[in-house]
């Protein structure tokens, strides 16, 4: 098993041009994180339009960014589809094209019994066999959860399982996980799957995966220095700024990332349908919301 | 009107004999135990009291045992819910008129309302009383009926008596979006978090807790605030970690498990009354064992 750890990981925005990838563009949004000291890169995520990209694009942008980064920090390949067979062939590429780790959700639109969960998670993660990461959305997923027991099974099946990213924000799930998990594998990681990192780094979360990365770099990055030095009276501040994001974004998704790059002086292109392009009006809105986010003024504009 | 709360504060379970009726006399050394052992207040009867199993006048002059058996030593809140909103504000007449320091609510039961609804009755508990009011926040028991920032914002403004909130999302966008909304009009205002999940939410900013199982472990339960307000966060994840496995042993009918605890601690409270089940003789030996294996019983007073 490696040693992977998972850090303050940033999840970027895929770029389009002409209903294709824009490579051009990504190449500078790779090097944007880079230079705004992402630990890992995790793509595609949800906020990379992950769903709206086909397999071969899929392994394409993987090759690409691997490529690209060319080890300067690790590349995560997220492998989640609704059918086991797909996923696994996405996985085995990852590894093929160099990738350090996986991340996995539920299947998109079924909702099979946990044993099937178990059963789905160490295929692929066996077809991959790199350090992999289970992804928790239940509101994402039809309420589907990745239980506890289920979590301690995929231990004794899979090796390779390396932690949990939590997006649920439950206190209850994330507490159980970590009790039951480190009592069979004490390195078992817990990842934040979002922004609020006091309460998930108190409860034992040492990795953050950040979709406002594209936007806020620095608060990210501050609010995970202060949570991994436990020091969560001064991350209180940098986690209002965050909470106030988090909730302004996860209304607008990808097409509210995309605006707001935008008007930060790095364009992406459009999302892809079914995802709608701002209406200019809204997207006017939406960046005046952020830019009353104290924080943001300290933020990069255009790709430096 | 200047009640501020915080700390670990008991709500105790209602003993009852075998025949079901109310033990007062267990009561009152059950009041008596909490306050010896460090409760920083009592709040009865909440759901753990199985308050909807109480009549109204059992409720009443339980009540008064509490008050009485308090004796001014901590602050006492009268948990004042009821199906129907008439025998709420009987109640909290009943309190003000028996010598309560607070009372407490919660979003009215099984229907479906809009927040405006809430924010009304809320007006009306606080404006009908001379006595603080706490609010009580349960979304998934409740079925998504809920307080947000907003609301709970408007309620500081229109309520001077307005000072807490017994927030049970256990989720930590929930519980931050009324702290960050509450906090700046009313600096001390409580954020009380329903069972004990101190860790993540006095890292939050939280002020403590209601207790679930303070009548098994009231040293661990202080041990658990003490290192989360000192910022012992090591000493704080090991307490932690250990109530949420006494939670999830107790959650489950909440409370036969609890009641069935008690005998262990040589505090019997005798049975619960249907339709929750009473703890059997095989589930209370399943307890002790747990009770064992977590170092509970070496750890805490037995009997009263």
């Amino acid at each position: 098993m490696s040693d992977f750890r998972f850090g303050l990981t940033h999840a970027p925005l895929t770029p389009f041009a002409d209903g294709r990838i824009d490579y051009d563009t990504y190449r500078k949004v790779i090097d944007f994180h880079l230079r705004n000291r992402a630990e890992g890169l995790a793509l595609p995520m949800h906020a990379g339009e992950s769903v709206s990209l086909s397999a071969e694009e899929r392994k394409a942008l993987a090759e690409f960014a691997i490529k690209h980064v060319a080890g300067r920090v690790p590349v995560i390949i997220n492998v989640s589809e609704a059918g086991t067979a797909i996923a696994s062939s996405l996985s085995a590429h990852a590894r093929k094209a160099g990738a350090t780790a996986l991340i996995c959700s539920v299947p998109y639109y079924w909702t099979p019994p946990q044993s099937m969960l178990v059963e789905h998670f160490a295929t692929i993660g066996q077809a991959g066999g790199l350090p992999f990461f289970v992804l928790n959305s239940p509101s994402e997923f039809s309420e589907v959860e990745f239980a506890s027991k289920s979590v301690v099974e995929l231990l004794g099946k899979l090796p390779h399982f390396a932690g949990l990213i939590d997006m649920s924000l439950d206190w209850q799930y994330m507490i159980e996980v970590v009790t039951v998990a480190r009592a069979v594998r004490p390195d078992f990681q817990l990842v934040s799957g979002n922004e609020y990192m006091i309460s998930a780094g108190a409860i034992g979360a040492t990795g953050m995966l950040s979709s406002l990365a594209s936007v806020s770099p620095k608060l990210v990055r501050e609010l995970y220095d202060l949570c991994r030095v436990q020091d969560y009276k001064a991350a209180r501040a940098p986690q209002e700024d965050a909470a106030i994001l988090f909730r302004l974004f996860r209304d607008a998704g990808p097409s509210g990332l995309k605006a707001a790059a935008k008007a930060m002086g790095r364009d992406c292109g459009a999302p892809r349908q079914p995802l709608p392009t701002l209406p200019d009006a809204a997207a006017r809105a939406l960046a005046t919301k952020i830019s009353n986010v104290g924080s943001v003024k300290a933020e990069p504009r255009g790709w430096a | 009107m200047t009640l501020v709360l915080k700390g670990v504060m008991q709500s105790p379970v209602t003993p009852l004999k075998n025949d079901f009726s109310p033990d007062y006399e267990t009561f009152e050394r059950l009041v008596d135990f909490h306050v010896r052992t460090g409760a920083t207040a009592i709040s009865w009867p909440h759901h753990k009291a199985e308050s909807h199993n109480l009549t109204i006048a059992e409720r009443k002059s339980l009540g008064e045992v509490a008050i009485k058996a308090v004796n001014k030593r901590v602050p006492v809140s009268i948990h004042v819910s009821a199906l129907a909103l008439e025998d709420t504000f009987d109640l909290a007449r009943h309190a003000q008129k028996k010598g309560a320091d607070a009372i407490i609510a919660i979003t009215p039961y099984f229907w479906k309302y809009p927040p405006e609804a809430i924010y009304d009755y809320f007006v009306k508990l606080g404006t009908s009383f001379d006595l603080p009011l706490i609010a009580y926040n349960s979304p998934s028991y409740l079925d998504g009926i809920e307080f947000t920032g907003e609301l709970t914002a408007r309620l500081i403004q229109r309520l001077p008596n307005f000072i807490g909130m017994k927030e049970a999302s256990f989720n930590s966008e929930k519980f931050f979006e009324i702290l960050r909304a509450a906090q700046p009009l009313r600096s001390t205002f409580a954020m009380i978090v329903g069972v004990e999940y101190l860790l993540p939410s006095v890292s939050l900013g939280g002020a403590g807790s209601y207790s679930s199982a303070g009548a098994i472990c009231p040293n661990l339960c202080i041990e658990l605030y003490e290192s989360c307000v000192a910022g012992d966060w090591d000493r704080a994840r090991a307490a932690q970690y250990k109530l949420s496995e006494l939670w999830l042993l107790f959650r489950d009918q909440y409370p036969s498990s609890l009641k069935g605890g008690c005998v262990i601690m040589g505090r019997p409270v005798g049975p619960t009354r249907p339709p929750l089940p009473t703890a059997s003789p095989e589930r209370v030996k399943f307890i002790e064992k747990r009770l064992i294996e977590l170092g509970i019983v070496d750890s805490e007073p037995h009997g009263w």
